[in-house]
């Protein structure tokens, strides 16, 4: 509870809780950060799009399998139409995409950044509005597209200065391949996905038991956990398991990581089969960026090939978002100082002098100089 | 926690810091964790003022706190592992990876109360309910039960609810159930079992993986060793 104060407008001065200001030093490490974010996204070739803040409701609807509905922003517009605050920015970039370039076939790039929001009361010292920096490539389904996605989010991550992370791939095909072999039914895939992305192994073990699996094909499906950082335990895995589509999913990883070792990257790549999204979108490969002083993932993406499918337009994408306040976040508590002095002359005058003063303050921002003007203190 | 944060951020790279719960369930833990092979010798001393504790040589970093604030700072870091009981995670309800029952501190969340009140609980008719842990309750009845409820928080001596009137019923953990007896209470239905858990952060889990392996997999061992002796052989098919 605030102190009472007698002054009524100090209540005005505060902010609802989950969103802030940000402002001076600040506010200038976070531009300097994102920026050089879109510096080595553009010099990929990605272009910047822009959709709007909010979209109809459907366009993050259930059957997309983004945010719950209750976690949503949600207004009507005049007509009655439910309209939404966006959660996060791939399905706005998948209807906008379908919108303008339904006939294209060739790989499209795009890269955006603003703010999205969820509405959830008990977040704690979490932000509701959080400043995403991501980009999408649409209409490549190779292993190369997957390749090029992490390449661009290690390089974003350094320019951004980190030089500590790790990203961890994995590919949901795994996990629904093992499924589909061992006859699991909806309600019983969606509790093990819960477990297994929790790491709750010994709560998914006992959900098996409960509907029945035997205990040998209870060890092939817990062989998920096992923890992979080279192309040998990924080799290993693929031996042990007995399903085509499992096995399509990590001979990917394994195409990927050769490809990841071309650009000279697979040190900072590790393999975790048990990496499922809360988002139900993404169908192949999937991937989170983690760097100490954060207690999350400072990034996420993955394949997200039936998405388009929803706003009418077949075409495999993958693509990948950079949560910039945390990525801000790593940055200090990593106590890695980003330069961001930044002069600002001053110049002071009086009413007899303003003219000459004046002038001197064009001239130097002619140059380029940050000047500001002040009246004389007397 | 900020500052415990600040303090660790320097080497937070080589030690791994466990957030333990205070009391009995810190002692049973570190018992756990010495039969695995991990020590602490300054967190035996009763006396001592320290908040955190060292073990230099395995590099290993401990402190005590509240149990609901144990998924918390694992949860923000401040802490890469934790061990706390399965009823705090489940109320807290926080995202960190729960990896391992430790299979101590055992005992029931419970829907308890007077005998007469065993009737209200049949029916969906609105009842009121009192509890330590209103995210528990509210699940059950909500989604498990499908009856409305007006839950009532309590910070301790839950138990007085029903008898004074403040509530139909409570959702509480019960171990031995004595508490309940001398007040004329009784276990209505049973929510889960409850046992001490151990937790990670998601940063952690990745950026340390060697080493939160071992520790999870040299525990897992114990208490999978423990298992089998209590429960003898015949238990093992």
């Amino acid at each position: 509870m605030s102190i009472h104060t007698p002054d009524s407008y100090h209540e005005l001065l505060h902010t609802p809780d989950g969103v802030r200001d940000i402002y001076g030093s600040e506010n200038a490490r976070k531009q300097l950060v994102q920026s050089r974010i879109l510096d080595a996204m553009h010099l990929y070739g990605y272009e910047d799009l822009q959709t709007p803040t909010f979209e109809y409701f459907d366009v993050f609807s259930r059957e997309i399998g983004t945010t719950p509905s209750r976690d949503l922003y949600k207004f009507f517009d005049t007509d009655g139409n439910t309209l939404t605050l966006r959660p996060d920015f791939t399905p706005p970039v998948a209807r906008c995409v379908a919108k303008y370039f339904m006939e294209e076939k060739d790989p499209l790039r795009f890269c955006y950044q603003g703010s999205a929001f969820v509405n959830t009361s008990s977040l704690q010292g979490k932000l509701n509005e959080s400043t995403q920096t991501g980009v999408e490539l649409i209409n490549d389904a190779s292993v190369y597209a997957d390749a090029e996605m992490i390449a661009l989010l290690i390089e974003c991550l350094r320019k951004a200065g980190l030089s500590e992370f790790q990203i961890s791939v994995g590919n949901v095909e795994y996990f629904k391949g093992v499924c589909q072999a061992a006859g699991l039914d909806e309600e019983t895939e969606g509790a093990l996905r819960d477990y297994i992305s929790g790491k709750n192994y010994f709560a998914a073990e006992a959900l098996l038991k409960s509907r029945g699996m035997k205990a040998a094909q209870r060890d092939e499906f817990l062989r998920i956990t096992d923890f992979m950082d080279d192309r040998e335990a990924l080799k290993r895995v693929r031996e042990a398991t007995g399903n085509d589509r499992s096995r399509k999913a990590i001979d990917r990883l394994i195409d990927l990581y050769s490809a990841m070792e071309s650009y000279g990257y697979g040190r900072y790549i590790s393999f975790d089969l048990t990496l499922l999204s809360k988002y139900h979108y993404y169908t192949g490969v999937i991937f989170k960026g983690y760097t100490y002083g954060t207690g999350e993932a400072i990034a996420t993406g993955g394949r997200y090939d039936g998405l388009l499918s929803y706003f009418g337009k077949d075409a495999p994408s993958i693509g990948f978002m950079i949560q910039i306040d945390s990525v801000l976040e790593a940055l200090q508590r990593q106590k890695i100082c980003i330069n961001t002095d930044i002069r600002i002359e001053k110049i002071s005058y009086r009413p007899e002098t303003y003219q000459t003063c004046l002038q001197q303050a064009m001239e130097l921002r002619r140059q380029g100089i940050r000047t500001i003007l002040v009246p004389e203190k007397k | 926690m900020e500052n415990i944060n600040e303090a660790l951020a320097e080497d937070r790279s080589q030690y791994l810091t466990i957030a333990l719960t205070k009391g009995r369930l810190a002692d049973q833990t570190m018992e756990l964790l010495e039969k695995a092979g991990f020590f602490c010798e300054e967190l035996k001393n009763k006396k001592s003022r320290k908040l955190i504790f060292t073990n230099e040589e395995q590099k290993l970093r401990f402190f005590l706190s509240k149990g609901p604030d144990v998924p918390t700072y694992v949860e923000y870091g401040a802490a890469d592992i934790g061990v706390t009981g399965s009823d705090i995670i489940m109320e807290e309800n926080r995202r960190v990876y729960e990896v391992l029952d430790l299979e101590f501190g055992k005992c029931t969340m419970c829907v308890a109360g007077p005998e007469s009140a065993r009737d209200l609980l049949q029916h969906h008719e609105r009842i009121r309910v009192a509890s330590k842990y209103p995210g528990i309750a509210r699940d059950y009845f909500y989604n498990r039960k499908h009856q409305t409820v007006d839950i009532i928080k309590l910070n301790g001596s839950v138990e007085l609810g029903p008898i004074v009137e403040l509530a139909d019923v409570i959702v509480d953990i019960v171990e031995t159930g004595s508490t309940l007896r001398a007040n004329h209470l009784k276990v209505l239905e049973e929510v889960c079992p409850i046992s001490a858990r151990m937790i990670v952060n998601q940063v952690s889990m990745t950026m340390k993986a060697q080493r939160i392996r071992e520790v999870i997999s040299l525990v897992r061992d114990v208490v999978n060793a423990e298992k089998k002796e209590t429960a003898g052989p015949s238990a093992l098919s």
